[in-house]
């Protein structure tokens, strides 16, 4: 997800094509095209500028309910509803053909994975070893992060493992249940829990939140494509 | 009239018939979905994209003055082959103002949003969440797969959500 303000100016952009299976998008007023993934300008007046990521998250409705229960939800265009993604949407894609091949061992072009960039560095992590693993470990360049799984079962954050204040470094493992409050991780360092959105419900650090590190949802091929320094994380 | 002056007209003509056929064609060609794309070609067919309004007009332009030209100089079958042309020009100017990818995948328009309390969707679909200040929005991705961008505004700040 992106800012649209680029140097004064609001954009507003439109799908304007596709460069090896990641969209490519226009904007209205400068009539530059900008890659999706990437945020970044192709070709155009605007050339070599970005676009601000503004961060988010892919949860399930159910849990993104729970954190905000008064938050607001897209509605369908009635006119296109009938040709919106059927449910099994995601498992005929994985079966879609693909422009790029990465060899990779243990990884198919179409796996889905969870990238980060953070510390200087891109990392990504087989979702399937996130919902397997329900809670990640690790260090993305001089960044130590955590990734972990919702109570959902589906829905997974990255989180920087430096606590707020004093910036010292914790290791987290899952809590054994949810607990009051939602938590699911507690800190080996002060033993406080935290939940789901990164913030502590119990223990010396309750209301602190961890700082979210974007975790991007993607296919492999197309983060290699976009990240060629990019490492992946092995169980 | 003269040879040169039937044959100046009609080269005019074929010229803007072959530059605006180059100019429709050549991103639809390069800007595919399942084919692999090089990053010279990509950048070609872009700076075509780019320059194609003017470049379209000005053949359009020309290919008029040759078709007219031409007609008042020569009598006869010619004439309809350059009638055709002159149209396949014009064609071609046209049909490069369409926006194939909007055809395929409707553009969102301005986008409407409904308590999360309302929503009769499914408590399983997943989303993109987003949270500004004290403002949080979820863009349903069996939505936003199929617009692939939604223009929005949360909490005064402009952005792009995509998929």
């Amino acid at each position: 997800m992106w800012g649209r303000e680029v140097n004064g100016i609001v954009l507003r952009f439109h799908l304007a094509g596709i460069n090896n299976q990641n969209f490519l998008m226009r904007d209205e007023e400068t009539g530059t095209y900008w890659q999706q993934i990437s945020g970044r300008a192709v070709s155009g007046p605007l050339t070599g500028s970005a676009l601000r990521l503004i961060h988010s998250d892919e949860l399930t409705l159910a849990l993104w309910k729970a954190e905000q229960p008064h938050g607001a939800v897209l509605k369908d265009v009635a006119a296109y509803t009938s040709q919106y993604a059927p449910e099994d949407w995601d498992v005929k894609m994985k079966k879609a053909p693909t422009v790029l091949s990465y060899a990779q061992p243990g990884l198919a072009p179409r796996d889905l994975m969870l990238g980060i960039h953070t510390g200087g560095a891109a990392r990504a992590y087989r979702f399937d070893d996130v919902l397997n693993q329900k809670l990640i470990e690790d260090r993305v360049g001089s960044e130590p992060v955590l990734l972990v799984l919702g109570g959902d079962g589906e829905s997974a954050r990255a989180f920087s493992r430096r606590l707020p204040r004093g910036d010292a470094v914790a290791d987290f493992y899952r809590a054994p249940d949810s607990t009051a409050g939602g938590a699911l991780m507690m800190d080996a360092l002060t033993g406080s829990r935290w939940n789901f959105r990164g913030c502590a419900v119990e223990g010396p650090r309750t209301g602190e939140c961890l700082q979210k590190v974007e975790a991007i949802k993607d296919y492999w091929f197309d983060w290699r494509n976009y990240n060629p320094g990019t490492t992946v994380f092995r169980r | 009239m003269t040879p040169r002056k039937t044959i100046t007209p009609a080269l005019v003509l074929a010229v803007s018939f072959a530059i605006s056929l180059f100019f429709l064609a050549y991103p639809i060609y390069v800007i595919r979905p399942f084919r692999h794309q090089g990053a010279g070609e990509l950048a070609v067919a872009l700076a075509v994209l780019r320059y194609r309004p003017v470049v379209m007009g000005l053949c359009v332009a020309l290919g008029m003055v040759g078709l007219i030209l031409y007609w008042r100089s020569r009598p006869g079958r010619w004439r309809r082959i350059a009638a055709c042309a002159g149209a396949g020009v014009c064609l071609f100017a046209a049909l490069s103002r369409v926006n194939i990818y909007e055809m395929m995948f409707h553009p969102m328009g301005r986008p409407e949003f409904q308590s999360a309390g309302e929503t009769k969707l499914d408590g399983g679909e997943m989303v993109t969440a987003v949270e500004i200040g004290p403002v949080a929005r979820a863009y349903p991705v069996r939505i936003t797969s199929y617009h692939h961008i939604v223009n929005d505004v949360v909490n005064g700040v402009p952005i792009v959500a995509t998929y």
